[in-house]
């Protein structure tokens, strides 16, 4: 059906209207070219500029500092006590004030701007205050400017001596009183430069006991390595290559996710919103080209141009960083004399994974840029977008995060750790090559479902065609009180699952903070809150949203009494699939990794015998059954199938109900649930049957939990059921039993939602149940839903 | 050639809630024949044509163009039709020539036609002297030649123009309503709508006059003057809006009071929506 004549035709035209657009060229091309070098040159100029600023430390009590080894020497700490390669000019980078007199005076004299007695005198203060009162110490050193103070107990030099002279009449350590006062440093960890001073002071305090450790093993005829036994000598093997695929590991991932989101983000703008802003959009709608031509002829150029910009800045990022890594005399790159491209399949490999990545953030530009009436708006509208890519790079760049089987099916994270390994260690990536197909398949398959939500956004008149209304509060909350119709919007239901997670979200930090306590009767009221928890977050926003929100609260929540067929299957799904659950789920173990041990508490609530079971049963079997279904199946699946598109809407509301489980295997395994729980709900056109399959389904679980070891005792049953590990899992024949008994309900369940009518039917006259019917006629009082039910039916 | 019955578009309005922006319009337009719309600015003529070029879907009934529904086939309509309007504009970033040539490609015309049609309509139109320059660059008067270039190129059997004078000076809208007489001449079946009198007195065979979306009268303007006993279109125009304004005004008063009494008895409603008509 597809004319894909017409859409290279836009293809073409749209490339050769960027190409001539000053600002795409700018940004695609000329911008890269100029950037990296321009950086490049920039920094190295900077780090000609760059001067260290001197710190200070003042000591206190110099006097009591011993002659021989000298630590301070002309108001420096000796150059001697300094790793030798940059002795002098460290030595220099750390200036001293004692309180020998002339000291101050004479540093305040060599260094401007610094007022040594001052700092001096606030010394002295810290440490009169110090032994008596350290809080008072510290906001007075904090208030001072003081970055190090270093005192040096009285009789100090004298102490020293006296173990010396020790020493040296012994020629050997035993006996020797080395117990006395050692000199102290304070400093503030708060404070960036006096943490830095600090460790400098220490680094000279260090040298400088090794020197006087190392004279008194020598009197006390010790070797002075003995202080030394395990101190290993540190060998660095890495090879050029390797250090220089450490770099390139680290920056191309980010910046060809960065790059390819910045280069589909101006063109996508400039085409949707642009086009509608310049007035040449219905131009191009009323051509024979289809919309979905016009989108994929869209989607296509800004692929071009994401793809271009990102291997462009690589490019040009990849050159300039070889060349500058060559000049820099010293810093992180010095380690690498040579930094070396990365090989040829590390390069295809970038190329490759591009593919699906430009696709995702083009689809993804497209489809938001289609809802902005100009270019300004479009810049509004992708600046989220913008912002959670970079957020994941982040993520994707920090050293630990690894790619593993979750990550994989992640959108971009999955791609970014695949490319970060692959470039990390080319010769050695055999374990990643497992992931490529599922990065590939995953990747492929979001920019799909992006492309699908672009073309779809595309055919909406209302997105298409917005008026410039201006926006006011109080005419809409008006207007969503007067215009109420007898169930959810769309967006009514969007809008209830965002509030109900933004109160988990913040009930779980609520929660946290309370519930952490260790003590065992915990499980009782970890059950009392996980209760209130279902009415409050869940069912309420939804009961409130649909009184306040809908005119017929009977249609919204599905409060009909349903198909007596339908009542049945939803009793005995759940005892069929249960076992199929707990199977798939262990088989996929190795993908979701072990529970997180918030969850296991909870978990190992529902097992536990000293609780009553009514109780467990109402916390994890009734209450969901009723609050879940709800909201999910009853506001939010009411208010997603409005539009007509019931397999969009089952599919997510599903969705949704995953994501509110949080955990990794919850959420798959509830989206599944919420397939079964969404189809029931709509051929039913009643809660009833989604309740009862819900608690079913959740009272299995408990039992599964509670009673599965017993269950073993009973005679006959070992053939069915075994135990692996700590919980119960069920043989084969009852997994072949299951599947035997729940596919053929399943595909009566699943089969088609509404069958093609006869076209001159009424809307209303359609199929099979009667049922079915009543929604048909449920949904027809508004025009709108009448218009799309008949959609729906072509 | 173009058959519009009972032709309905409502949408939603945040002020006013559910809102008919064309309402059971219907009318039916036969080739070498100009078909106005005359109606004042909001009457709902664009969302009309919009519909007829299936940029918009109707809500209720249906529309014919050249045989094919406008909602079902939708592309064997527009590759039917020309379409022109304020809202058609033309590419800044790209010359006359290649405009017309870009459209005429996706009109599935074959090259060597699209060249010979290319050049017969640049010649015709007088635009060879700025085929090559960018949109950009044009006056308001060659942007709509390139427009009129664009809208004829592939031959269409019916033609609509909305407003296609708006913003134009005499002379080049003086221009334009002459290539349109003329394209009537070659038996094309135009639509042409506006809210200017002289412009349908001079162009059109026939006119509907359109008003909040209702379609107030129609017929030639010669019938429609005998009809009112009116000698003036202009005059027969006014009086026919603010009659269509009075007799809304009371129907809308009378609803208020109606919705008003159903508020106070909901179980009434369903009753009352079932036609029978509230004592007032």
């Amino acid at each position: 059906m597809l004319n894909w004549r017409n859409v290279s035709l836009i293809l073409h035209r749209e490339v050769r209207d960027q190409l001539r657009d000053r600002r795409t060229l700018f940004m695609v091309a000329v911008l890269p070219l100029l950037l990296y070098p321009a950086l490049g040159l920039g920094m190295m100029q900077l780090t000609v500029l760059f001067r260290e600023q001197p710190r200070t430390v003042v000591v206190l009590g110099a006097d009591n500092l011993p002659q021989v080894p000298a630590l301070v020497e002309h108001d420096r700490f000796a150059v001697g006590w300094f790793p030798e390669s940059s002795g002098a000019t460290a030595a220099a980078r750390l200036v001293v004030i004692t309180d020998q007199p002339g000291s101050a005076e004479r540093v305040a004299a060599q260094s401007k701007g610094l007022n040594a007695p001052l700092l001096l005198a606030r010394a002295q203060a810290v440490r009169d205050v110090l032994p008596r009162d350290e809080h008072r110490a510290g906001e007075l050193f904090g208030n001072s400017g003081l970055q190090a103070v270093v005192i040096v107990p009285p009789d100090f030099a004298r102490s020293l001596a006296s173990v010396r002279q020790q020493l040296e009449k012994n020629q050997e350590g035993a006996g020797v009183d080395a117990n006395y006062a050692r000199p102290e440093v304070v400093f503030s960890k708060a404070d960036e430069k006096s943490h830095i001073t600090y460790n400098r002071v220490m680094d000279v305090l260090e040298k400088w006991e090794g020197a006087i450790r190392e004279s008194w093993l020598k009197l006390a005829r010790l070797d002075p390595k003995l202080t030394t036994p395990v101190m290993p000598r540190q060998i660095d093997v890495a090879l050029d290559e390797q250090i220089s695929a450490s770099i390139w590991s680290k920056l191309f991932p980010a910046l060809l996710i960065i790059m390819s989101v910045t280069g589909a983000f101006y063109p996508a703008i400039d085409l949707v919103a642009g086009e509608k802003e310049r007035g040449t959009m219905e131009t191009l709608l009323i051509c024979p080209a289809t919309r979905t031509e016009i989108v994929l002829g869209k989607f296509f150029t800004v692929m071009v141009f994401s793809c271009a910009t990102a291997l462009l800045n690589l490019a040009s990022m990849g050159m300039t960083g070889k060349h500058i890594a060559g000049m820099m005399p010293s810093g992180a790159l010095s380690q690498a004399r040579d930094v070396g491209f990365p090989p040829f399949s590390a390069l295809a490999w970038i190329v490759l994974l591009l593919i699906p990545l430009a696709a995702l953030f083009s689809a993804l530009c497209l489809a938001l840029a289609t809802f902005a009436r100009s270019s300004k708006e479009g810049q509004y509208y992708l600046t989220p977008l913008l912002m959670v890519t970079l957020g994941l790079t982040m993520f994707c760049l920090s050293p630990t995060v690894e790619l593993t089987p979750q990550f994989s099916v992640l959108p971009v994270v999955g791609v970014a750790l695949l490319l970060k390994g692959l470039l990390l260690s080319p010769i050695h990536a055999g374990a990643l090559y497992v992931y490529v197909g599922p990065v590939l398949v995953t990747s492929l398959g979001y920019s799909a479902l992006a492309l699908w939500w672009a073309i779809d956004q595309f055919k909406r008149e209302e997105v298409l065609f917005r008026e410039g209304e201006r926006f006011e509060l109080n005419l809409w909350v008006r207007h969503l009180l007067r215009d109420k119709e007898p169930v959810p919007s769309f967006s009514e239901a969007a809008f209830c699952f965002v509030t109900i997670m933004l109160l988990q979200f913040f009930a779980m930090g609520f929660l946290k903070g309370r519930l952490s306590p260790n003590a065992a009767d915990d499980a009782s009221l970890m059950l009392k809150v996980m209760l209130v928890q279902q009415l409050a977050i869940i069912a309420c926003p939804a009961l409130m949203m649909g009184l306040m929100l809908t005119t017929s609260v009977r249609n919204t929540f599905r409060m009909h009494w349903p198909d007596w067929k339908l009542l049945t299957v939803a009793c005995v799904l759940p005892f069929v699939i249960h076992p199929l659950s707990v199977e798939l789920l262990s088989r996929l173990q190795w993908f979701f990794g072990e529970l997180p041990p918030e969850i296991v508490k909870p978990m190992a609530a529902m097992s536990d015998a000293n609780l009553p079971l009514w109780f467990v049963l109402l916390t994890f079997a009734v209450a969901p059954a009723f609050c879940e279904e709800i909201a999910f199946r009853g506001f939010m699946l009411s208010g997603l199938a409005r539009r007509g598109r019931l397999a969009l809407a089952i599919g997510l509301s599903s969705v949704a109900f995953g994501v509110m489980h949080m955990i990794p295997q919850q959420v798959f395994n509830a989206s599944l649930l919420g397939l079964v729980l969404g189809t029931l709900a709509i051929r039913s056109n009643s809660l009833l049957p989604c309740i009862a399959f819900h608690f079913i389904n959740n009272a299995l679980g408990v039992i599964h939990g509670r009673f599965g070891e017993k269950l073993l005792e009973l005679p006959g049953v070992k053939t069915l059921v075994m135990i692996d590990g700590e919980s119960l899992r069920y043989r084969w024949p009852t997994l072949v039993a299951c599947v035997v008994i729940a596919l053929p309900l399943l595909a009566w369940l699943f089969r088609p939602l509404y069958q093609r009518p006869n076209p001159d039917a009424a809307p209303n006259t359609s199929e099979s149940s009667p049922r079915d019917q009543r929604f048909a006629l449920g949904t027809t009082q508004d025009p709108e839903n009448a218009d799309l039910l008949v959609k729906s039916h072509d | 050639m173009i058959h519009v019955e009972r032709l309905t578009k409502s949408f939603n309005d945040l002020r006013r809630g559910s809102v008919s922006a064309v309402d059971q319009v219907s009318f039916d337009v036969q080739p070498g024949e100009i078909f106005g719309l005359l109606g004042p600015n909001g009457a709902g003529k664009t969302t009309c044509l919009r519909i007829l070029s299936t940029v918009l879907r109707p809500t209720g009934g249906r529309a014919t163009i050249a045989g094919y529904d406008v909602a079902t086939h939708p592309a064997e309509v527009r590759a039917r039709i020309g379409f022109m309007s304020g809202n058609t504009g033309i590419y800044d970033r790209m010359t006359a020539w290649e405009l017309v040539e870009y459209y005429g490609r996706l009109y599935g015309m074959p090259e060597e036609r699209l060249q010979q049609r290319l050049d017969e309509v640049f010649t015709t139109l007088q635009m060879q002297d700025f085929r090559d320059a960018l949109g950009a660059k044009m006056s308001t008067g060659m942007k709509q030649k390139v427009s009129i270039a664009r809208t004829i190129i592939h031959d269409p059997p019916v033609m609509i123009f909305d407003e296609p004078t708006s913003g134009l000076d005499v002379l080049v809208a003086r221009a334009l309503l002459k290539t349109i007489a003329s394209l009537k001449a070659l038996g094309k079946c135009i639509i042409f709508s506006t809210h200017i009198m002289r412009e349908v007195e001079k162009l059109c065979d026939r006119v509907a006059i359109i008003h909040k979306g209702r379609i107030l009268a129609s017929g030639s303007v010669a019938e429609l003057e005998q009809r009112y006993g009116q000698s003036d279109l202009e005059e027969l125009f006014f009086e026919l809006i603010s009659k269509h304004e009075h007799d809304e005004f009371s129907v809308s008063a009378r609803h208020d009071e109606f919705s008003m009494s159903a508020r106070h008895d909901e179980s009434s409603v369903a009753v009352r929506h079932d036609g029978t008509v509230p004592k007032c």
